[in-house]
């Protein structure tokens, strides 16, 4: 059963010069899976991530969601669609710096006016599966780079949503982190059959998924399954990658681990 | 492109940041100016005038400079701390220090000569306004606008070393930090609202004190306490801001109840790291408003002092003369001359004064004929009196003595004519000046008056009276120029005593009405305008703050919309956190001022007596829709650019 379908979504800037960010872009997502999409920069990955959010409207195409086509909402029926359907994780965390790791964590659920108990009890049982119960008082400034986005994520989680959005997640860390990060993703893809979205730069990060998305110039380019081994999986992106014809400045630092 | 070329644009083209704060130090310059115009004025020859004109203004600028510097020096390194990336890139490029000083001199000093040369334009533009307020105010005959060097060189050099210094002293700030630092900014969110326990509950005491000293002055009013009163309410507002209020907002947020509640999350812990921020500005904001109500207040207050000041002096001009005063007709004719040279009706009430020894009292009283008060009351249309013979009324000096000897009654006997009488309370108006009446003037009726012939012991029959002139004038308050020559004898002569050692008396209330209320005038006069300055100098840096902090707030709406914010809760957001940055520096002003009104009429027992609720609730109103409408026009301007 597929939760995300896009059918020939079409997004173009206008502008003095007007960009065509996304051409005829069709492609689904399976509920429970776990999908990275790749691409060099300017291939509209971040286009196509917003245009799933519902902050961007294609400028063509059909979007349907969980059965539900976002498009024909009204905004502040989207907002709410957003607050209960999606969870978002970004490259540089975007936790509020005034929040506390536990506050951040339980936002969307005070937003939707939650009782307190059942915050409690959820961000408890958050907070051991992410192993944050030892700094859920502090302040996003007194964590680490891991920990900070283990809170994002843990924020994403936390109130169930149906797709979980993550835009360069690993971008800003080191590798430790990055594979901490990545195994959790993984982890709660797995256990609580959470489908997920990745953008990423990162043949390393897209080896964790079951499926890598390539597109180039806003066009399907091409689309690879995961094997039993991620090593090899790693090396059929990698051998992507170079077709996809980018600089060589577009493939990030390749870390064999 | 010159270095010098560099710093201009720099200014110029952040004009949009640079607005509010040059707007507020044009203003402050403006008002600077047009104090020292009024200060060096060559017309001003009244001494009195000049005196208050000179001291005023003096006071006026040196509040003006005080927060001048305060607002100066804040804003100039909030400035520069939020350009520190760009010195950053600027010293990574290879500036410098020497030159990153000259560059941040060379700016501050564009921006200084720019507000003084339009500060001082439009000062002299409006110095013909401000002077005909003030000949208004005085009732002066002109008060022409003059040109000469000294206010122009006055504002010149206090403003333009001003700027030398703060360009001075707020670059220190970023010559501290290295490169790195400067590039990364300054995380603004990377200290804890760290706030201490003690100090939160010694704001709160302090203020509490502050307020319970207020109301125990009510009852016993000593002067030393209003300096008491004054360092608790500082030192209290001040610790108020910096951390009792973050103890307040932490006590909540641990209930969780109570805090992890949709909005509140956000709005609370936001709004805490604000007021930490904030802090020293809301102490500044909060003492200027509650001057500036006060101020108002006490002016306002001063329409219903009018009819009080009336009632307490109902005789226009009074004049006594002793039997020695070799002047009596002289002066007479004078006032006479006078009056009629103003166009003023008067009615004239002679009194002839008799001296007798009262037994019961033992000492020299007043004797006044019943018909000459009478003839006083139907001028000034007050109740006319009826004794039988044999009988007194007694004179009061004021008000408040009346209510004490209204029910008096007392035998006794005018000793050097052997004349019985019989005190029966006191008449019910005060008439006459308590330096004349003295607390021993009677009333007696015409008989028992012609019945007093002998005079006083060891005096002749000559010296045992004295004659009292009562003018009345029904537009007393145009008085202000008729006897004063005699007035300026007197108050020479007096000073600040009340013994009087010429051999006649002179009042005019007209006159010194007038001098309460031109000073008063003054004062509301130019404490407006400074309050003015501040509020719009507070104004200008919420706005500064704001735009600052803009492109973080941005994103961080950015991310709640994401996380499914609709417009209209962020909306409540937006709202939650900028009423308190608005209203709570206000709220804190109205109470204090509140308070300060109250110490004030138990201070000044003048004021007490004049209802002034109306007038109060009226400034409050006002101010209120003043900070109510600026509320609204920043709220719309911070959304349309967030959203």
């Amino acid at each position: 059963m597929s939760i995300l379908t896009l059918e020939e979504i079409t997004k173009v800037y206008e502008g003095k010069v007007a960009h065509l960010a996304i051409n005829q872009l069709s492609f689904e997502v399976e509920k429970g899976e776990f999908l990275a999409v790749m691409g060099p920069s300017g291939s509209g990955k971040t286009t196509l991530l917003n245009l799933i959010s519902t902050i961007d409207r294609p400028t063509s195409g059909d979007l349907t969601i969980n059965g539900l086509n976002p498009l024909q909402l009204k905004s502040n029926d989207l907002s709410l669609f957003r607050r209960r359907q999606l969870g978002f994780v970004f490259q540089d965390f975007n936790l509020l710096p005034a929040l506390t790791v536990e506050e951040n964590m339980i936002l969307p659920l005070t937003l939707d006016e939650q009782p307190v108990n059942v915050m409690k009890q959820k961000v408890k049982r958050i907070a051991e599966q992410l192993d944050l119960t030892s700094i859920l008082e502090k302040r996003p400034f007194e964590i680490s780079g891991g920990q900070a986005q283990r809170t994002a994520i843990g924020r994403a989680l936390i109130h169930e949503p149906s797709i979980i959005l993550a835009d360069e997640p690993t971008g800003n860390l080191d590798s430790k982190a990055t594979r901490d990060v990545l195994e959790l993703l993984s982890n709660v893809n797995k256990r609580s059959n959470t489908t997920i979205i990745m953008v990423t730069h990162d043949p390393i990060a897209a080896s964790y998924c079951d499926r890598v998305l390539f597109i180039k110039d806003g066009e399907y380019f091409n689309e690879i399954y995961k094997d039993d081994r991620r090593q090899t999986f790693f090396q059929r992106i990698l051998n992507v990658l170079s077709l996809l014809g980018g600089n060589v400045n577009d493939l990030s630092t390749i870390r064999l681990s | 492109m010159t270095f010098r070329q560099f710093a201009y644009h720099n200014v110029i083209r952040n004009a949009r940041v640079y607005a509010a704060f040059l707007l507020a130090s044009i203003f402050s310059i403006l008002v600077f100016f047009v104090y020292s115009m009024l200060m060096f004025h060559p017309k001003i020859e009244d001494q009195f005038l000049q005196n208050i004109a000179f001291g005023g203004m003096f006071t006026a600028q040196v509040i003006l400079i005080i927060f001048t510097v305060f607002f100066l020096f804040y804003s100039m390194s909030a400035f520069l701390q939020a350009r520190s990336q760009e010195f950053g890139v600027l010293l990574n490029l290879g500036m410098d220090n020497r030159q990153l000083n000259r560059m941040i001199f060379l700016e501050t000093m564009i921006l200084g000569f720019i507000s003084t040369t339009v500060g001082i334009f439009f000062g002299f533009a409006f110095s013909k306004f401000f002077f005909m307020i003030i000949r208004e105010m005085f009732l002066l005959d002109s008060l022409p606008l003059y040109l000469s060097w000294k206010p122009f060189v006055l504002t010149i050099f206090v403003f333009l070393s001003l700027f030398v210094i703060i360009s001075f002293s707020s670059s220190v700030f970023i010559r501290k930090k290295n490169i790195v630092q400067l590039l990364k900014g300054f995380g603004r969110q990377n200290e804890q609202e760290a706030y201490s326990k003690r100090r939160a509950m010694l704001g709160i005491l302090l203020l509490i004190a502050a307020y319970s000293l207020v109301i125990l002055s009510l009852f016993q009013l000593k002067v030393y306490m209003s300096f008491i009163i004054i360092v608790l309410a500082l030192v209290g507002t001040y610790l108020f801001y910096t951390d009792s209020v973050l103890y307040l907002l932490g006590i909540i947020r641990k209930r969780k109840n109570l805090y992890w509640r949709s909005f509140r999350l956000i709005a609370f812990a936001e709004g805490s790291i604000k007021i930490r921020e904030n802090a020293r500005m809301f102490f500044i904001v909060t003492v200027v408003s509650t001057i500036a109500f006060l101020s108002v207040g006490v002016v306002t207050s001063f329409t219903s002092f009018t009819a009080q000041y009336r009632e307490m002096n109902p005789v226009s001009i009074f004049y006594s003369s002793n039997w020695d005063n070799p002047f009596e007709e002289e002066h007479v004719m004078k006032l006479s001359q006078e009056l009629q040279q103003e166009g003023l009706s008067y009615e004239l009430v002679k009194f002839t004064v008799k001296k007798q020894t009262s037994s019961s009292l033992r000492k020299e009283v007043n004797l006044i004929k019943e018909s000459e008060v009478n003839s006083l009351a139907v001028a000034l249309k007050i109740p006319l009196i009826d004794l039988q013979n044999g009988e007194a009324m007694i004179i009061p000096n004021t008000l408040e003595d009346y209510e004490g000897i209204r029910t008096e009654e007392e035998q006794t006997v005018l000793e050097e004519s052997n004349i019985p009488i019989q005190i029966k309370g006191a008449y019910d108006q005060v008439i006459f000046p308590s330096l004349v009446i003295k607390d021993n003037s009677l009333i007696i009726s015409d008989e028992d008056y012609e019945l007093i012939t002998e005079p006083l012991y060891g005096y002749g029959l000559r010296e045992s009276s004295m004659t009292f002139y009562a003018f009345h004038v029904s537009e007393w308050l145009r008085t202000k120029d008729v006897g004063t020559d005699l007035d300026r004898v007197m108050t020479q002569s007096m000073g600040t005593s009340d013994v009087n050692p010429n051999s006649f008396y002179i009042s005019n209330p007209g006159l010194n009405y007038s001098i309460i209320r031109a000073t008063f005038s003054l004062l509301l006069f130019t404490g407006l305008l400074v309050a003015a300055v501040l509020l719009l100098a507070a104004g200008s840096f919420v706005y500064f703050k704001l735009y600052t902090d803009l492109e973080r707030d941005k994103k961080q709406y950015d991310v709640l919309r994401r996380m499914g914010v609709t417009d209209r809760e962020l909306v409540k957001i937006v709202n939650r956190q900028l009423i308190p940055q608005f209203f709570l520096p206000w709220g804190l002003a109205m109470v204090h001022s509140t308070f300060s009104f109250m110490y004030l009429q138990a201070f000044w027992v003048d004021l007490a007596a004049v209802s002034i609720v109306m007038e109060m609730l009226l400034v409050l109103v006002a101010f209120t829709i003043i900070q109510v409408s600026y509320f609204f026009l920043i709220r719309w301007r911070y959304i349309t650019h967030i959203q």
